[in-house]
């Protein structure tokens, strides 16, 4: 995995076209509660802020899973869903500590990020560079994974100890 | 489905509510949105009816390609008889909350009625529920927003609002959604106010399915590149519309002084550039944002630096704000017009109106028509930004004698001031001309003196005729869908072809608005953005539905048709000062003063303009008094109206 | 349905998109004028009106405003000029 989904949220104008075609592009419909991407704001101050799957390295989500339904694609690197060993328990929906693992209430799936197969859409329509699909070398690389396993360890303990 | 979002009727006397689905056959006459409002509106609205009475049907929309992956669909269409003018009542707005209204399961609500207490709607995916809005009454407009998702624990809840402007029955008070989207023209938040109804909240997370995912997203990323790529676009998403009002100003276009000028000279302070600066200072180098689905990002967020607002969040200021707080009062401070700006949105009052109003009693004082005894001691002279913002909140919390004078609107505000006042008002059918000057442009004074719902850009506006376009280019333009072989003419001077170009631009824009799209993203500012030839492949991919170019324009004329009937059912004629298609005399007297060389001693020519409205009746199909010919109603499939189907 | 590689007219009229150009500003002129990349100022050669530049991106400039001194004193100039004549304009 070579590549990284980043989100400067700065350069968000809170347009939601992400969560659009997001969803058009898996769904084949427009919903955002069926995006992988959801955009948060804070209108009352002008804030909003890109909400996606980090695709871990640690990944709380493939490790709560009882029957070993997410792992990591090979060539991409994302943490993928495989819906023929799901069961729906959603016990990843519960752990994701950035709330990035979604729930189809009409399928009665989970679902999350895919990278769109290594042709993100919603960085495509993004003009302001608010999402950005870029390659990282090798030490940028590491360092956004340590940042993570970090991040998803604190979380972990977090949710040990609360 | 666009196709299967449904209809609802809401009596708030009786609270009934009534929920169907929309027809196919209708939509293929009225596609959606605004057109599809004017025949609610024309089939709902009692001939003669009292637009605060509880029989004028307030209608709330999204269009035919709300919230579908089609680009910036994020407008809301409200209609109903309006309370500023006696005639169509009608406005539009961005932001987020007709897209939730579509994933809540909804394209129009008709609401009819009066709560007898403060009430709003709640609707969430599918079902609507009148609930009481008693602490809910005298919040400003954002207020009102986030009182109401906390009391429904939802943060993503959207509301259409009123601020205390639409509670106290100003006459051109607003309907705001978000920080300042507004429906601002025509005064149906006073209507909101009428039926004692504070908001409505929508919420949904129901599928929109769009009929070829693949096609439509392919084909939106290149529609949003021909609109992104347009110069015009480019500096909008860095300036917003400020830069039309700088641009304007620049060569002598803006109204100022209520109409004594056609220039603010020196208003350095106040252009867009500096208006950006101040945004940056305050918001960072990203401080653009836009509504839904939209990559213009024309407004612009700011922080108040000193006074008494120092601190507050708002978002614009849009060309009328520096119309309404600038040139029009003459006062050239940046605190002033943003202060202003954040005003009017809080209040949620039509900052064009109220600017033009508090313009024309500024005269009216310097004239000595007002005198300090009706403005009880304030000095309401140009440059006076104090008595400036005084007189907004007098007007929106209608005080004292003028204050409540002034928010009646102007023509009731003229017979109770006396003397000649009401020479003075720059209106067409009781609605404040736009803070631009159109002495030296004939085909924008035709556009605002035959604009359905009162003096408005936003109806039929041949904007890129200031571009001075080769004429091959204005022929390529003008001469779909439909054939025109008539004269056209590059210079924007001249009376010369104007006619057609404003009868297809208003094609074009109802069009828009009932397809529920910005007007950014069509041509009205750019020659190069999308119109009638553009539009089949949006439609078809996201809804299945099948037009072509010439029946988009077909039913535009349906619809703007059914405008026409309505206002000359409600008492249009067209020579009548107060309700017909005619302008202030000064258009006609007073020759420009300011600007572009070529722009002074400017003004408007009676008999062109007249042979121009004749002109313009005739491509429309209507008589010499403006009335829509049997055969033209039939044509256009109209002559049976009102045929309440819906 | 639609035939993908038709092109509209709005479609063609992108070529035409002239970058790097400012039009003069006064009606009967409205000359392109092409100002050095990154100036502040700039005169149009026909009418002598001045105005001040912006630039949107290096390669968009913008008219950011009227030099005041110079076109208030056209406008005058021109004023005075038409006083004289009153009707020539209204014809
Ligand atoms: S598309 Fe880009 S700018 Fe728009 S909401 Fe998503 S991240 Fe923000
Ligand atoms: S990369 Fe694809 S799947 Fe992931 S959020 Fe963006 S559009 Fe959705
Ligand atoms: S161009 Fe501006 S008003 Fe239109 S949709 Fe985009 S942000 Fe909203
Ligand atoms: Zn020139």
């Amino acid at each position: 995995m070579d590549k990284f989904l980043t989100v400067d949220a700065d350069k968000c104008t809170g347009c939601r076209l992400c969560e659009q075609v997001c969803s058009v592009m898996h769904e084949g419909v427009s919903n955002p509660a069926k995006s992988r991407i959801q955009v948060i704001k804070w209108e009352q101050e002008g804030i909003y802020i890109p909400v996606i799957c980090k695709q871990c390295e640690d990944a709380p989500c493939m490790n709560v899973c009882p029957v070993r339904a997410i792992s990591r694609d090979p060539e991409f690197g994302f943490v993928k869903v495989d819906h023929e060993v799901c069961i729906g328990c959603r016990s990843c929906v519960g752990i994701c500590p950035f709330g990035a693992m979604g729930y189809n209430g009409d399928t009665h799936q989970v679902f999350k990020c895919d990278l769109c197969g290594g042709d993100p859409q919603c960085v495509r329509f993004c003009e302001v560079n608010a999402l950005e699909y870029v390659s990282a070398n090798r030490v940028t690389s590491q360092k956004k994974r340590k940042g993570a396993a970090r991040q998803s360890a604190a979380e972990r303990q977090a949710v040990a100890l609360g | 489905m666009a196709l299967d979002r449904k209809i609802a009727y809401i009596n708030l006397t009786t609270g009934d509510v009534e929920i169907k689905p929309i027809p196919l056959e209708m939509r293929k006459k009225f596609i959606g949105g605004r057109g599809m409002d004017a025949y609610l509106l024309y089939n709902h609205a009692p001939e003669g009816c009292d637009p605060l009475g509880p029989e004028n049907p307030l209608i709330v929309s999204g269009g035919l390609l709300t919230a579908t992956c089609a680009s910036a669909t994020a407008r809301t269409h409200v209609m109903a008889k309006s309370p500023l003018t006696g005639l169509l009542g009608s406005c539009n707005m961005g932001g987020f909350f007709a897209p939730e209204m579509a994933w809540a399961g909804f394209h129009h609500l008709v609401i009819t009625g009066r709560a007898d207490k403060p009430v709003y709607l709640w609707i969430h995916n599918g079902e609507i529920e009148i609930r009481d809005a008693g602490r809910l009454w005298g919040k400003n407009s954002t207020d009102t927003q986030w009182a109401i998702r906390d009391e429904l624990d939802d943060e993503e809840v959207k509301s259409m609002v009123i601020g205390q402007a639409g509670e106290n029955l100003v006459t051109y008070a607003c309907v705001m959604t978000g920080i300042k989207n507004a429906g601002g023209r025509t005064g149906l938040g006073c209507v909101m106010g009428a039926k004692n109804l504070k908001a409505v909240a929508v919420r949904g997370t129901m599928d929109i399915k769009i009929a070829h995912p693949v096609d439509a997203l392919e084909h939106n990323k290149k529609f949003i590149d021909q609109i992104t790529g347009a110069k015009v676009n480019q500096i909008q998403g860095a300036l917003g519309t400020p830069f039309i009002w700088g641009a304007t100003n620049c060569w002598g276009g803006v109204r100022t002084r209520n109409f004594q000028y056609n220039q603010m000279e020196y208003a350095d302070e106040i252009e867009p550039e500096a208006i950006d600066d101040y945004a940056a200072e305050t918001m960072g180098p990203h401080h653009m944002t836009g509504c839904f689905g939209c990559q213009v990002h024309c407004r612009a967020q700011y922080k108040i630096q000193s006074g008494l607002y120092k601190g507050k969040y708002d978002e614009g200021p849009e060309y009328t704000s520096l119309g309404a707080f600038g040139a029009e009062p003459d006062c050239k401070s940046i605190e002033t017009v943003l202060t202003g700006n954040h005003l009017v949105n809080q209040y949620g009052v039509d900052n064009l109106e109220i600017g033009s109003m508090i313009a024309w009693a500024m005269e009216l004082y310097e004239l000595g028509i007002l005198t300090s005894k009706e403005t009880e001691g304030l000095d309401l002279r140009f440059g006076n930004d104090e008595a400036l913002l005084q007189m907004v909140h007098n007007i929106c919390t209608r005080t004292g004698w003028l204050g409540n004078v002034l928010a009646d609107g102007g023509i009731p505000a003229a017979e109770k001031i006396g003397k000649n006042a009401f020479d003075y008002l720059i209106q067409v059918k009781g609605m404040n001309n736009l803070h631009s000057d159109e002495r030296a442009t004939p085909g924008l004074a035709l556009n605002i003196a035959t604009a359905s719902r009162g003096s408005d850009h936003l109806r039929s506006r041949p904007a890129i005729d200031l571009y001075h376009l080769p004429e091959p280019v204005l022929r390529k333009i003008y001469s779909s869908p439909v054939p025109y072989e008539g004269p056209l003419s590059s210079e924007h001077t001249e009376y010369i072809g104007k006619p057609w170009q404003v009868f297809w631009q208003e094609n074009v824009y109802m069009a828009v608005d009932c397809l529920g799209i910005c007007k950014y993203h069509t041509v009205f500012l750019g020659a190069t953005l999308p119109n009638f030839e553009d539009w089949p492949e949006v439609i078809y991919y996201n809804t299945g539905l099948e037009f072509t170019p010439k029946e988009i324009w077909d039913a535009a004329e349906r619809c703007n048709n059914l405008e026409r009937l309505f206002n000359l059912r409600e008492g249009l004629t067209r020579n009548d000062p107060k309700k017909g298609d005619t302008l202030n005399h000064r258009y006609f007297d007073e020759p420009c003063r300011r600007g572009a060389p070529d722009v002074i001693g400017k003004r408007i020519d009676r008999d062109k303009f007249n042979v121009m409205i004749d002109e313009f009746y005739e491509h429309h199909g209507w008589d010499q008094d403006g009335v829509p010919t049997t055969e033209t109603l039939k044509r256009l499939g109209l002559e049976k109206e009102p045929t309440r189907l819906l | 349905m639609a035939d993908k590689e038709r092109v509209s007219s709005s479609e063609s009229l992108r070529s035409t998109r002239t970058f790097g150009k400012v039009r003069c500003h006064n009606p009967s002129c409205m000359g392109r004028i092409t100002p050095p990349p990154g100036s502040k100022q700039i005169t149009c050669p026909t009418c002598g009106m001045t105005y001040r530049l912006f630039w949107v991106t290096p390669e968009l400039p913008r008219i950011r405003g009227p030099v005041w001194d110079v076109n208030r004193k056209l406008a005058q100039e021109t004023l005075a000029k038409k006083l004289e004549t009153p009707d020539s304009d209204s014809k």
